[in-house]
């Protein structure tokens, strides 16, 4: 009994010191990871959409997608979009930037856990390129117009299925502005 | 001379990777190029410094029976840290490693060397241990990771070597890593017989 009692005692001493100094740790570190966070996405939204200065989240009725309105000198330049297709291992975060007549005119891969090697290679511009100028009414379909990437069938058309998501939840959202 | 010792025996002999084969799981998955494996191997030697240190300086007042769920919270406490000061200041590395950070938890060259040395072992004696037994880590991980990524992406460090559509892709999917694995192991192995 008296032992029980010491080795409880034991481990909760052992419990409370990590947790302050985990809690010390944290309340350190979160600021930096936080305005990281948010550093790293916007710089991504610059990437897609070249030349916007600012954006601003809105809310799109019906959209499978996350719409951000880019401005730049107080006009509206277009749409950076982000949207999570399913890819061979989980979703690909990815993010596409459209521009006032409906085409792609920027992505970037902000996550994915594809095949190192393989579907990895959805990062690669040479890949993304063949998206640029697109609109709505191209087909995106791997061995049609948009060349796929060697044993990554799978990943290549879930970025496809991204695109087309983007474009078609951007033109509804552009139908419902006034 | 005995510091030496327990310095040295970490980096051939007790290999922890290629000898003892312990820690193998983040081995294999992040060994895809060298960079990753660089900053895996850092953040396991910080851990098991760390843990090294705690558990040698807590063993006197630590009763045996309890002495595992305790490295547990030690070196998980020590893991976490890792994970938060990586994500604030490396978040490049951060995304790269992913799960295998916070599974540094359960690599069990760090509770191995807490339970079979640190636990008996006075102070400096459990820090040269630790050393060694990062650099020897560091030099099987890294080297699998240059061999992988110069034959599998044709580069080193992210420097391009050659045109990468001549690489073997295979090299940096799962089965190069058991294949360099092995031949690696095997070299080690013919090294150690020529020394003795």
């Amino acid at each position: 009994m008296g032992k029980t009692i010491k080795f409880g005692l034991t481990l909760g001493v052992f419990c409370v010191i990590s947790a302050g100094l985990l809690a010390y740790v944290f309340l350190l570190t979160v600021p930096k990871i936080e305005a990281n966070a948010k550093a790293s996405f916007e710089g991504s939204l610059r990437e897609v959409l070249p030349g916007a200065e600012s954006f601003k989240s809105v809310t799109a009725p019906g959209a499978k997608s996350e719409i951000y309105e880019a401005y730049a000198g107080g006009k509206e330049v277009g749409l950076a979009v982000k949207v999570a297709p399913r890819g061979y291992s989980g979703e690909i975060v990815m993010l596409v930037g459209v521009d006032p007549e409906l085409r792609v005119k920027g992505m970037k891969i902000l996550s994915q856990r594809e095949t190192p090697g393989l579907g990895t290679n959805v990062e690669k511009p040479k890949f993304q390129r063949q998206f640029i100028g697109k609109g709505v009414k191209d087909a995106f379909e791997p061995k049609k117009d948009i060349d796929a990437i060697t044993g990554a069938t799978i990943s290549s058309r879930g970025v496809c299925e991204g695109v087309k998501i983007v474009l078609k939840d951007s033109e509804q959202y552009r139908k419902a502005k006034p | 001379m005995n510091l030496w010792k327990d310095f040295n025996q970490g980096i051939i002999r007790e290999n922890p990777v290629l000898r003892l084969m312990i820690g193998l799981c983040p081995v294999l998955a992040v060994s895809n190029n060298a960079i990753n494996a660089l900053g895996m191997s850092i953040a396991v030697a910080f851990v098991l410094l760390s843990s090294n240190i705690s558990v040698a300086l807590i063993r006197k007042v630590t009763p045996g029976e309890i002495r595992i769920p305790i490295f547990i919270i030690i070196i998980s406490t020590f893991v976490t840290i890792t994970d938060y000061v990586m994500q604030a200041y490396s978040p490049e590395l951060y995304k790269a490693l992913g799960v295998f950070v916070p599974l540094i938890v359960v690599n069990c060259i760090i509770l191995g060397r807490a339970e079979a040395f640190a636990y008996k072992n006075p102070l400096p004696n459990a820090i040269v241990d630790a050393l060694g037994m990062s650099v020897g880590f560091t030099i099987a991980l890294v080297s699998i990771g240059v061999v992988r990524e110069i034959l599998g992406a044709g580069s080193v460090f992210g420097f391009p070597l050659f045109d990468e559509r001549i690489a073997a892709t295979i090299m940096i999917l799962p089965p190069g890593a058991f294949i360099t694995i092995g031949v690696l192991m095997a070299l080690v192995n013919r090294m150690e017989k020529k020394v003795l």
